[in-house]
């Protein structure tokens, strides 16, 4: 068979729903995409456990602190997983490490912003848990078998952080007005970064991740989702969203496309929000000073006579 | 001879899961005969062997337990979410001077 003749044939295959495997063959643009796609995945999990990590001296109790830390424990589990895939498609683990904290590849926008205080936790654990749990379920039917197959899996643990996110966002709201007003505070900060997390409206003609049924759903269709399914939640919790604000239209909650500031989010995908250079750098220095462990973790048991 | 163990997986979106096992004496026999044993009837698509030998295990199973109350790893360490929800609906009924307050 030709290579045209090959990519057809994979093109046909993927169109009807088939499945890729590993060791099947690929077009090299699908190879190339997928794994770009995974380990932007990867690295965003492990960027993430930041944030979070960050917030743990704010925990209110040692059960919420305990909790948290399991949560911090699970995304960098997820970040494990996702590399373990990205590596069989061809790149190692060291260059992918290599390339997130030198900042030649990316992670994803909402973790290049500050945390300020527990009201954050409630927001990202319930909300952008919440947005991630909506592209990430769509992704369970992704081509890529390998990619789909531990979603299920990551899928599983971020709705117990959705449990988490949750009742932490109940317990502020039904308390004080200072802890009402830290979830308030949070939201204001998070809105305009969840909105931009779906990424701007796909093109559907020149992605070549959706036409190879890599992704399944267009960004679009994604947020609406998320808004359709929280924002009626957040609303009945007295809260109020800032700019850009929800609106009711028909069955749906939409957010006028005019009222989003896509600036931030430019600035994020050349590496300059407000936390990525000082994350990176953490992440960096985390490399280095743990090396010895990775050596000594590689080296076979030795059993003393 | 050797013993192999046999995992097999329906369609791709399942992972392999252990099926039984057979006697061989290299893994392409141990390939024909699990699929003789274990394929007979369309129970999956794709199937594996791995000498048994090859196969690690804790010695001491003790060793899986958790290491102390890890409850909040689980759903239900989140429970009564509708009681939560109605406390938190009855706070703001109080806030916007509606409720029983």
């Amino acid at each position: 068979m030709t290579y045209e003749e090959k990519l057809a044939a994979f093109a046909e295959r993927v169109e009807a729903g088939g499945k890729v495997e590993t060791e099947d063959w690929m077009p090299d643009d699908y190879r190339r995409g997928v794994l770009k796609f995974v380990e932007m995945h990867a690295n965003s999990e492990i960027m993430g456990a930041l944030p979070e990590r960050e917030c743990l001296p704010s925990a209110p109790s040692l059960r919420r602190k305990m909790s948290l830390a399991a949560k911090i424990q699970d995304e960098v589990g997820h970040a494990q997983l996702l590399y373990r895939v990205a590596e069989d498609l061809g790149k190692s683990r060291h260059a992918m490490y290599e390339d997130l904290v030198t900042g030649k590849s990316k992670f994803h926008n909402v973790f290049h912003y500050p945390v300020r205080h527990w009201g954050d936790v409630a927001v990202i654990g319930w909300l952008i848990d919440g947005a991630a749990l909506v592209t990430q379920a769509a992704l369970r039917d992704s081509s890529y078998a390998p990619y789909a197959r531990v979603l299920k899996r990551i899928c599983a643990e971020e709705q117990l952080h959705l449990r988490h996110g949750e009742d932490i966002t109940l317990e502020l709201a039904s308390g004080t007005d200072r802890q009402r007003w830290m979830f308030q505070d949070a939201l204001e900060r998070w809105w305009l970064p969840i909105i931009h997390f779906f990424g701007p409206r796909s093109n559907v003609e020149k992605d070549l991740l959706l036409r190879w049924k890599v992704k399944t759903r267009t960004n679009e269709d994604l947020r609406q989702e998320f808004l359709d399914r929280y924002v009626p939640k957040v609303l009945e919790l007295g809260f109020t969203f800032p700019t850009p604000a929800p609106v009711r239209q028909g069955d749906h909650w939409v957010v006028r496309e005019e009222e989003i500031d896509w600036q931030p989010l430019e600035a994020i995908k050349r590496n300059q929000g407000p936390e990525t250079e000082r994350r990176l750098a953490w992440r960096r220095r985390m490399y280095d000073e743990h090396r010895w462990v990775r050596e000594a973790m590689a080296e076979p048991v030795v059993h003393a006579a | 001879m050797e013993v192999y163990e046999v995992f097999r997986r329906h369609g791709h979106k399942d992972p392999f899961e252990h099926c039984g096992a057979v006697i061989a004496p290299d893994p392409d026999m141990a390939l024909i005969m699990a699929k003789e044993c274990f394929l007979r009837r369309g129970e999956g698509e794709h199937l594996w062997v791995a000498r048994r030998s090859d196969i690690h295990s804790f010695k001491d199973e003790s060793l899986l337990e958790p290491t102390g109350d890890k409850s909040y790893r689980f759903a239900s360490g989140y429970r009564d979410v509708i009681h939560k929800r109605e406390k938190a609906l009855a706070r703001v009924r109080e806030l916007s001077g509606g409720g029983a307050a």
